[in-house]
């Protein structure tokens, strides 16, 4: 054994005394990993750290870069040349319950110059998969598209999938009734269906929430924060919701049917009125349509632009599409804000001939036809919403009060001296929680498998990231169970799939059970693929250059 | 004459001072690493988005064109439209103000009259065990962080007691026809106990050291030892003569103690939830939302500038020997 060893350190020496090295491409430069600090994403960070040791033991210098979510973003986003891995995150959104705003915006090529394939991934034949999936309306056949896509991502490590974390919120059940809390799959019972259906158990008629967040604009033409969307989706309705189970469920639709795979006939549900008392018609659910493509709502656009005509016969709406859209009713139907069109005419009107557009309009009692009714806003304090009781599906609760509060703890506090009856946030240790709520004995934890992931983002442009051997090799160096336990404390689930465990029909499992992890693993495939190890640093194959070192 | 000629150079150097800060809040948000934009990431952010946004926000022309934007639009009042919550940014800091105004006046009323009588007693009982144990103990505050504090009278009377709320300014759902009934009633008094409470612990340090040295130099000043000749009482020679006396400076003291207590709301305002400007202040840095962060620090500076001026103003107004000249 030593003598060999002996053997290959002179053979080594031989090569460097003739200067060029027939046999090893250049030593691989230092490589960036970027994190969030440790303060504002405790787990982020410590699983950077662990990822950045397993790559040290490959022979790799790993320098890892501790920068604010607006530093980062803005290197990741907008100099997509010039950094190496970044952690990462997408988080979980109802409408994200349809497949496609993910495996299609992540990683066509159509997207790498400026949209969400930051990373830069390019495969054609990755490209004609999701093509196709977005115009399959037959679902089963779908269905084994997005299992491709899957497959496809799998072996090429585009990024390296970390976790899907769970979300773990609280209340008090001396408050509310157990049975009425609603878990939504991959999203937990922080939801739309959960504040409509809990049902007070005592005196305390009124959910009181925190959140961490300001709210920045009740505005139903303008996409703002997350919490913002927790108050619209109470406000306003849609003609279809994303339901407990992940699926679309007709809602202010009566119904909805595919005529063929680019026409969809919608029927209005009867009887519904807006906040003012006007009833809601289909003239205003064209309207509604119609203004995210108005050029004053350009960030609803996106979900109408495919939409060709919109023919009202009673109240049967039919939407004419201009191309095949399997997930039209998740991320359309579901998305656009039903609006009344005696409100919003007028204002829409007067903005066409402003410089600036419906986000930057704020309502001063905001007019839906949903659940609940806008009561008032104090800027950085709270919301107060009352039930709507003549919607068709009305609130068992009072008001809905949103407090805001930045304090983590003190939320928790709250939730136990009864400021508080429902933990709507919680950003920290999830143990904690769970500790508070035993000792405590009035509140009840749930916790949810987010569709949300975490992920190390490779930027597939530059070397060695362009290889997807080498992408193979770091991703599978660190077995994910280890994050989920050293960073996640166990409120996580591996994860080597964009669509996640919590869209069960959309999950392809092979992928995740046939994915093998370790340092053996991760040193094997580097081999098979010519990387060597010269002394302690690793170098790439064959007689490749170096080309950023700095 | 030389009087309006020193009011004109004062107001000459208080346009330049404001000038400067202005410009500096202007460059520092450009040049710090970030970008506004980074808020609206997402899947579905097309190109036109990215486009529309930056022109919108202004951010499509050279530096020196926004420096000229901004410079203008100050002059005339406006100080622009928040990228973050599309709003101005004049009246969103203009809901926010009063509510740290209150918190601000309030500690520092606590603070200052506490201070300064605590000053005066523990001058008189110079050398006492008293003295010995209270100067430590009130460098030991001036110590404390003010989030480690705010935190601990958080957990001991709001979660253990359950004596105070943990945060906001309000009862849940409470409504109040206006502001003045809301800081008139007994529920925003418990609201306010906690958070003032931590600032007046945190700000008494000054006033009390100040009032303490002050009154020692005083106590050795020929008046005083002429007030004890003529046989006056201890309590008479200390307050009428010597606390009256050791009080100017200190209550100087109190105008720019304002300032520096609107950067002490920043921590405050965020452990116990207090919808003030220091809160939107950090919020408007980490969003890199230039024109609410601009907005805030300038309001922030307005304020220290005034207090200094009021400062100024009030010590040639209690002690006639400081002139002008």
């Amino acid at each position: 054994m030593i003598p060999m060893r002996r053997a290959v350190v002179s053979t080594a020496f031989l090569a460097l005394l003739a200067g060029t090295p027939a046999f090893a491409g250049d030593q691989i430069r230092t490589i960036d990993l970027f994190t969030r600090p440790q303060a504002a994403q405790p787990q982020e960070f410590q699983s950077i750290q662990l990822i950045a040791q397993e790559w040290r033991k490959l022979g790799l210098d790993v320098n890892v870069r501790v920068m604010p979510w607006e530093q980062m973003s803005d290197v990741v986003w907008y100099q997509r040349d010039n950094w190496d891995a970044t952690a990462w995150q997408m988080v979980g959104r109802p409408e994200r319950s349809d497949p496609d705003e993910i495996v299609f915006n992540l990683f066509h090529s159509t997207t790498a110059d400026k949209g969400y394939n930051f990373i830069g991934y390019l495969n054609p034949e990755y490209d004609t998969v999701v093509e196709a999936e977005r115009v399959e309306i037959d679902e089963a056949k779908r269905k084994e598209l997005i299992d491709k896509a899957q497959e496809i991502l799998a072996a090429d490590q585009p990024n390296m999938m970390l976790v899907h974390p769970k979300q773990t919120f609280a209340f008090d059940k001396t408050v509310w009734d157990p049975a009425s809390v609603v878990e939504q799959s991959g999203i937990g019972i922080r939801n739309t269906w959960t504040f409509m259906s809990l049902t007070p158990v005592g005196e305390q008629k009124d959910i009181i929430l925190n959140s961490g967040d300001n709210v920045q604009a009740i505005n139903p033409l303008y996409i703002s924060g997350g919490v913002d969307s927790w108050v619209f989706e109470l406000v306003y309705d849609r003609l279809v919701r994303v339901g407990p189970d992940g699926l679309p469920k007709a809602w202010a639709a009566e119904s909805y049917e595919w005529k063929d795979d680019k026409t969809i006939a919608v029927t209005l549900r009867e009887g519904m009125k807006w906040h003012d008392g006007e009833p809601v018609t289909p003239e205003d659910v064209k309207f509604s349509f119609e203004t995210a493509v108005s050029g004053e709502a350009p960030m609803y656009a996106p979900f109408a632009t495919n939409i060709e005509n919109i023919a009202i016969d009673g109240s049967t709406i039919t939407f004419t599409l201009k191309q095949p859209a399997a997930s039209f009713v998740t991320s359309s139907l579901a998305k656009i804000n039903l609006i009344p069109k005696h409100v919003w005419e007028p204002i829409i009107a007067d903005l066409k001939t402003k410089e600036e557009n419906a986000e930057s309009y704020q309502e001063e009692t905001p007019i839906g036809s949903g659940p609940f009714r806008f009561e008032r806003w104090l800027t950085n304090e709270e919301i107060v919403l009352s039930a709507n009781k003549d919607h068709f599906n009305a609130p068992k609760a009072e008001r809905w009060i949103l407090r805001i509060v930045p304090n983590v703890e003190a939320a928790l506090g709250m939730l136990r001296s009864g400021e508080i009856n429902f933990l709507a946030e919680f950003s920290g240790d999830p143990q904690v929680l769970l500790q508070a709520a035993e000792q405590d004995g009035d509140l009840e934890t749930v916790s949810t498998v987010e569709m949300g992931f975490r992920y190390v983002a490779f930027n597939n442009r530059r070397p060695p990231f362009d290889d997807p051997a080498f992408r193979r090799a770091l991703s599978s160096a660190v077995d994910r169970r280890l994050i989920v336990k050293a960073a996640y404390r166990g409120y996580a689930e591996p994860s080597n799939s964009v669509v996640s465990p919590a869209l069960g029909f959309w999950h392809n499992e092979a992928v995740v059970e046939g994915f093998e992890a370790g340092h053996d693993v991760a040193v094997k495939i580097l081999e098979d693929a010519g990387y060597t190890l010269e002394g302690d640093r690793l170098h790439y194959p064959g007689d490749q250059k170096e080309t950023l070192a700095e | 004459m030389s009087h309006l000629k020193a009011m004109a150079s004062r107001a000459l150097q208080l346009a330049l001072v404001l000038w400067a800060v202005v410009t500096i809040l202007f460059l520092m948000f450009r040049l710090m690493p970030g970008n506004p934009m980074a808020a609206y990431i997402d899947p579905t952010f097309t190109v036109e988005q990215q486009e529309a946004l930056m022109a919108q926000f202004g951010l499509d022309k050279p530096l020196w064109e926004q420096y000229l934007i901004y410079l203008g639009n100050l002059l005339q009042g406006e100080l622009g439209q928040s990228f973050r919550y599309r709003e101005p940014v004049a009246e969103r800091l203009m809901t926010l103000l009063p509510n740290t105004l209150i918190l601000t006046f309030s500690s520092l009323i606590v603070a200052y009259t506490f201070g300064i009588l605590a000053g005066a007693y523990l001058a008189w009982r110079r050398g006492s065990v008293v003295e010995n144990t209270a100067i430590p103990l009130v460098l030991t505050t001036r110590a404390m962080p003010e989030f480690w504090l705010g935190m601990v009278l958080l957990a001991v009377f709001s979660f253990w007691l359950g004596w105070f709320p943990a945060g906001g300014t309000r009862p849940a759902g409470a409504s109040y026809d206006s502001l003045w009934a809301l800081y008139t009633s007994r529920e925003f008094l418990s609201y306010l106990a906690l958070p003032a409470l931590t600032l007046a612990i945190y700000s008494q340090g000054l006033p009390l050291l100040l009032m303490r040295s002050n009154m020692l130099d005083v106590m050795k000043e020929d008046f005083v030892t002429m007030a004890r000749i003529k046989g006056l009482s201890n309590w008479s020679v200390v307050v009428r003569h010597a606390a009256r006396n050791a009080l100017l400076p200190v209550m100087t003291s109190f105008a720019i103690a304002v300032g520096y207590q609107l950067q002490g709301n920043v921590v405050v305002e965020s452990v116990f939830s207090w919808p003030g400007l220091g809160r939107e202040l950090v919020n408007a840095v980490s969003a890199s939302d230039y024109p609410l962060a601009q907005g805030a620090f300038l309001m922030i500076a307005v304020v220290v500038i005034l207090m200094n001026l009021i400062a100024d103003l009030l010590y040639s107004l209690l002690d006639p020997r400081i002139s002008h000249a």
